[in-house]
């Protein structure tokens, strides 16, 4: 039944799936994991190279032993996480109900038209962690609508930067030095009863905590080098968080 | 003691509505949120019953992110998700960006500001003792959510009942 116009398709729709787990956050095994179950379902075998930027599969088909192969690009990343689940459950009714080529597509595309949360509710959602984070730290509630405001200022800063296709680092950079300039307002005029630790909280929502994780899960599971990847591009980031904290520090004399 | 436990409950709270925050800044399931809250919640209790006790903070954060891990577990089975969808976000909280950012400053203001030697060798210090802690924390968080599959030598936890 697999002509080698087909194969070309298989290729191109496991390269798409393969992609979008990349670009959501899941760490390296569970790509080449769910791309192995869809090939198995389409009655192929996949061998693949999978990077953060570059994408290589081979297919081969279990009858006619013919193989393709293809290299996709990747564009830059974006966690999501209901498209890492909606894939995984996918794979697994694939599985069971052996679906054929045409059903997985369809599904897959219904995946990517899946919305996000509206940009409000992410900030208002992300702001609150900022004073959640502060009332972790020991603020009180002032400290803590401080930590709100410059977390909503920060983010605000963050999404608006990647609309206008900024540098990430630089996106970053700026939206932290937006937080830390409102968060050091509040240490100038020495509002509520602990305002270090706002400055301290008014940042956090930069910190890459999913590419922290995933590195290191990645190098549970021997792939070095996509760990070492996620591992330097965390540290990249919180140097670049550190950089607007230091200039904000440094036009208010904080010490 | 019931203003011990007040404070730890508010702290604990506050861990979850952290975590909430960033779930919903991945973008996770709807269905998926109260889950990610009342993991959050339990595995900031841990901490911070543990940080009262005085407990060193990388094994806290190691048993608080095992709790996370195990629990994941037949949480996933109950609604129907892969259990990084909801472990990752509760584990947010614990991410040592505090230590993170201790560690760079500490960094910055060897390179720039300091020059008194014995000012320089306990900025040394700050950057040694911080930047490991910040690392272990990682590690140990990473451990913790991946527990049951490390544990039960599975690569997915559907096949595990």
């Amino acid at each position: 039944m697999n002509t080698s116009k087909s194969l070309e398709e298989i290729a191109d729709l496991l390269l798409k799936i393969a992609s979008l787990l990349m670009l959501s956050g899941a760490n390296t095994e569970r790509v080449n994991l769910s791309i192995t179950r869809f090939a198995s379902v389409l009655d192929c075998e996949v061998f693949n190279l999978t990077s953060q930027k570059t994408i290589i599969l081979t297919i081969t088909d279990n009858k006619t032993k013919n193989s393709f192969t293809r290299v996709q690009n990747l564009p830059p990343h974006k966690i999501d996480f209901s498209i890492i689940s909606a894939i995984s459950k996918a794979s697994w009714n694939a599985i069971s109900r052996q679906w054929n080529f045409n059903e997985i597509s369809k599904k897959i595309e219904d995946i990517q038209k899946q919305k996000r949360y509206p940009r409000y509710i992410v900030l208002i959602a992300v702001s609150f962690s900022g004073a959640g984070f502060c009332n972790i730290f020991g603020g009180d509630y002032l400290n803590m609508l401080v930590a709100f405001i410059s977390t909503l200022a920060g983010l605000f800063v963050l999404q608006f930067t990647h609309k206008k296709q900024f540098n990430g680092y630089i996106s970053v950079f700026l939206a932290s030095l937006t937080a830390s300039m409102i968060a050091s307002t509040g240490m100038f005029y020495n509002l509520g009863a602990n305002p270090e630790a706002t400055l301290a909280t008014s940042i956090l929502f930069l910190v890459p905590g999913v590419a922290l994780i995933n590195s290191f899960t990645d190098l549970l599971d021997k792939n070095v080098l996509n760990g070492m990847v996620r591992f330097v591009h965390g540290v990249m980031t919180v140097l670049s968080i550190a950089l607007g904290l230091f200039l904000a520090m440094l036009i208010f004399q904080i010490k | 003691m019931i203003e011990t436990v007040l404070s730890l409950l508010e702290v604990s709270i506050w861990s979850g509505i952290a975590a909430v925050g960033f779930a919903i800044l991945f973008n996770i399931p709807k269905k998926a949120i109260i889950t990610v809250f009342l993991l959050a919640f339990g595995a900031g209790f841990i901490k911070f019953i543990l940080l009262g006790f005085h407990s060193n903070i990388i094994l806290a954060s190691l048993t608080a992110a095992s709790f996370v891990g195990l629990a994941s577990m037949p949480l996933a089975h109950r609604i129907h998700l892969p259990p990084v969808v909801f472990a990752i976000p509760a584990v947010i909280p614990m991410i040592p960006g505090y230590f993170a950012y201790e560690t760079v400053l500490s960094i910055m203001s060897f390179i720039f500001i300091e020059v008194d030697i014995s000012k320089k060798t306990i900025l040394m210090q700050a950057i040694f003792s911080n930047g490991f802690t910040m690392l272990f924390i990682l590690i140990s968080l990473t451990i913790g959510v991946s527990l049951p599959l490390l544990l039960l030598r599975k690569s997915t936890v559907k096949k595990i009942n």
